[in-house]
């Protein structure tokens, strides 16, 4: 069959890449910057053997957590990592969610403490990097410290994604199509995917109420935007979804 | 659709007369574990609620109590003429629904209701009520018009009034165990029912509009003749129940207990009981009913036969329905749920089920987790069972599989059934012939990846007719 793999499913050949010395996992989030550039043996030896790979963790561990001292940023090779904080009066506030080829920890490059929890919501497998080791070789090249920048500015625009005054029905369908998207650059599916974060923390993440995140993709699918069952996700008519996304996405 | 007479193919029927399960899941119950406990409920009802748009919920509501044995019931029952044991009963029910209420979210509509038994007539109309009334504070019901509530009820044991106060308590379909109106079969099952108070009872049905009537027969059963059950028959489709279940008596007097007292000697030959399918089928057919799969036929103007039809019938521990699917949740003693991608089961007997109760416990027994390719089966079997076709196209598409890859196996199996002419395999799909629809599950089980080892011990699936 040759329709993309539906996220989150992995075949085994994902599974089973673990990269070594010289070639990356497929879903590394470093491979655009350090091949399209054209880095040689050693360089990437230099880089590979920065990476630990961790995991698989389960549903509902931690990753890290708020406060906890900072090292290493990770990559995301497999699942789903939510980060969120808690705030002062005891509530949840989801940052965001990670998948394959994403980097989590990067706002906490500017302390020496992480300040959020990430936490896993499906078997993640990740690739850790020691932060001071991985910034002392972006120093050496240019290309994986461009990369470094342009992940930490990309990070801090989904941060501010919904904090604009959007509609929920431009909200909801931007968060599906920034999915999409994500997905697609890593050889996912884009019409296809499973939600793999919980109700209540889409709701969180669009500050809207769990039940009207049920009413409004209750709603596109009469409209025929889109398919659910469960937690898997058909994307019908891409257009008419990303013609009311542009409300929030500017591209 | 093809004539019911069709359907019917004695030596085929002959032939494939093999115990095999009744596919109201899958995987079947004798997969159940007792790994899977409380904590695991509890984490499935909250993975459900996680969902973009959570199912709706369906409650089935067991009550075990009978007045008195027939003999060839195989459920699990107990018989008593003490009305107290029903009002204890509930007030651990109760807390039970209060239990398992608190794991759903609220803005989950229940869509479906279901009384079974036992009899659940055993309690008296104004408990029922009640029971309905804690239900309806406990969880948030769908609108009138998209509820199905429905009970079993013994019609012996009911008033024709009362049937209006169930009406009244929102009930909108029921099911009648009749079996067979011959007195000299009624007395040997310990059944002694008339048409008289049958007749009235579906009539009350009508008068206090309920939308639905089934009737229950069973053919097989011991001093059963062509006859007497012809006659039955007669008299049953003269009263046009909207819907009608024909079971095949299943003889496991070492399962089940209530058997032993049923004379062996008394049974019908095997030929008889063909006779008294054949019967059934050709009076059916000739009444106008359609055949939906399994042992049930409904009018055609029947919403089952409707949702026939457009290709949207399903099928749960409750039987064939009419509602896309829900989350069902099993109350009372050895009630079965099926929350998401699991299955649990409470526990079978009184005292244990009372035991968790009082310990604050959800008294669950045994379940199971369904892994993926759980998942792919059982939605395959569901709509073998249901449509009696499948379409490998749309199947490989909703499970993202090649097909006929991942089954390469079963079809293998299908090959003789389809030379005994049970079922034609194309190479996009399979449909069952006319012949092979009263055998849909025996085409089934060549899907159930269970089967060999299941198979391997004693019977424990009745007769597939």
């Amino acid at each position: 069959m040759t329709s993309p793999l539906v996220f989150p499913r992995t075949d085994a050949s994902v599974v089973a890449d673990d990269g070594d010395a010289l070639h990356f996992c497929s879903t590394c989030a470093f491979s655009q910057a350090c091949l399209s550039e054209g880095m040689d043996k050693r360089a990437l030896m230099d880089l590979h053997v920065l990476v630990e790979h961790v995991g698989p963790l389960r549903a509902g561990e931690h990753v890290f957590r708020e406060g906890d001292p900072f090292g290493a940023i990770a990559a995301v090779r497999a699942g789903t990592v939510k980060t969120y904080q808690i705030d002062r009066n005891g509530h949840e506030q989801v940052l965001g969610f990670h998948l394959p080829g994403e980097v989590i920890g990067l706002n906490a490059i500017h302390g020496d403490r992480y300040p959020c929890n990430a936490i896993a919501l499906d078997t993640v497998m990740l690739c850790r990097f020691s932060f001071p080791k991985i910034a002392l070789l972006a120093a050496r090249l240019p290309n994986l410290q461009q990369h470094l920048f342009r992940l930490m500015s990309h990070d801090i625009g989904v941060a501010s994604l919904f904090a604009r005054d959007n509609t929920a029905d431009e909200r909801m369908a931007a968060f599906l199509i920034g999915l999409s998207r994500r997905l697609a650059a890593r050889g996912f599916s884009p019409r296809r995917f499973q939600l793999t974060m919980a109700r209540t923390d889409i709701a969180n993440y669009l500050r809207q109420a769990p039940e009207t995140v049920s009413r409004v993709l209750r709603r596109f699918e009469k409209d025929g935007l889109l398919h659910i069952k469960q937690r898997d996700v058909e994307i019908l008519d891409l257009p008419r979804l990303e013609a009311l996304a542009l409300a929030v996405l500017r591209d | 659709m093809a004539s019911l007479s069709s359907l019917f193919d004695p030596e085929l029927l002959r032939r494939y007369d093999t115990p095999g399960p009744r596919y109201t899941s899958y995987p079947t119950a004798p997969q159940f574990s007792p790994g899977f406990q409380e904590a695991d409920l509890r984490e499935m009802a909250a993975i459900t609620n996680g969902d973009p748009i959570p199912r709706p919920l369906s409650l089935y509501l067991h009550i075990p109590f009978c007045t008195s044995p027939c003999f060839y019931c195989g459920c699990n029952r107990i018989i008593t003429r003490d009305t107290a044991r029903g009002a204890a009963y509930l007030t651990r029910l109760y807390r039970e629904v209060a239990m398992t209420s608190a794991l759903f979210d609220r803005d989950r509509d229940v869509e479906q209701v279901h009384f079974g038994g036992g009899t659940p007539n055993f309690l008296s109309p104004a408990q029922i009520a009640e029971v309905m009334d804690v239900l309806r504070r406990q969880f948030s019901f769908a609108p009138a018009s998209r509820l199905d509530c429905s009970i079993e009820l013994d019609p012996r044991f009911i008033t024709p009034d009362e049937v209006g106060e169930l009406a009244a308590a929102g009930f909108n379909r029921a099911s009648l165990g009749v079996q067979d109106f011959d007195p000299d079969v009624q007395r040997a099952v310990n059944r002694i029912q008339s048409v008289e108070q049958t007749l009235a009872i579906i009539e009350a049905c009508r008068t206090h509009g309920l939308q639905s009537v089934n009737v229950d027969l069973i053919y097989g059963l011991p001093k059963q003749s062509l006859e007497g059950f012809s006659r039955t028959l007669d008299i049953t489709l003269e009263a046009r129940p909207d819907r009608l279940a024909i079971y095949s008596y299943a003889h496991l007097p070492s399962m089940f207990r209530p058997q032993q007292r049923i004379n062996a000697d008394d049974l019908p030959s095997p030929e008889v009981k063909l006779g008294l399918l054949q019967c059934a089928i050709d009076k059916l057919g000739e009444a106008g009913y359609v055949y939906i799969g399994m042992d049930h036929f409904a009018l055609p103007g029947d919403s089952l036969a409707l949702a026939q039809q457009r290709g949207d019938l399903h099928r749960n521990f409750m039987g064939y329905t009419t509602h896309a699917e829900s989350d069902l949740l099993g109350l009372g003693v050895s009630a079965i749920s099926h929350i998401g991608p699991s299955f649990s089961q409470n526990p079978r007997d009184l005292g244990s089920w009372e035991q968790a109760i009082d310990q604050g416990h959800l008294p669950v027994w045994r379940g199971m987790r369904l892994e993926e390719d759980d998942v792919i089966r059982a939605d395959v079997i569901q709509r073998l069972m249901c449509d009696g076709a499948l379409d490998y196209r749309d199947l490989g598409r909703r499970h993202v599989i090649d097909f006929t890859t991942y089954f390469a196996d079963a079809l293998a199996r299908l090959r003789p059934l389809e030379d005994d002419g049970l079922v034609e395999l194309a190479p996009d799909g399979l449909r069952a012939t006319s012949h092979g629809r009263l055998l849909l599950r025996i085409i089934a089980m060549c899907f159930d990846r269970y089967l060999p080892t299941a198979a391997a011990s004693t019977p424990r699936f009745s007769r597939t007719v």
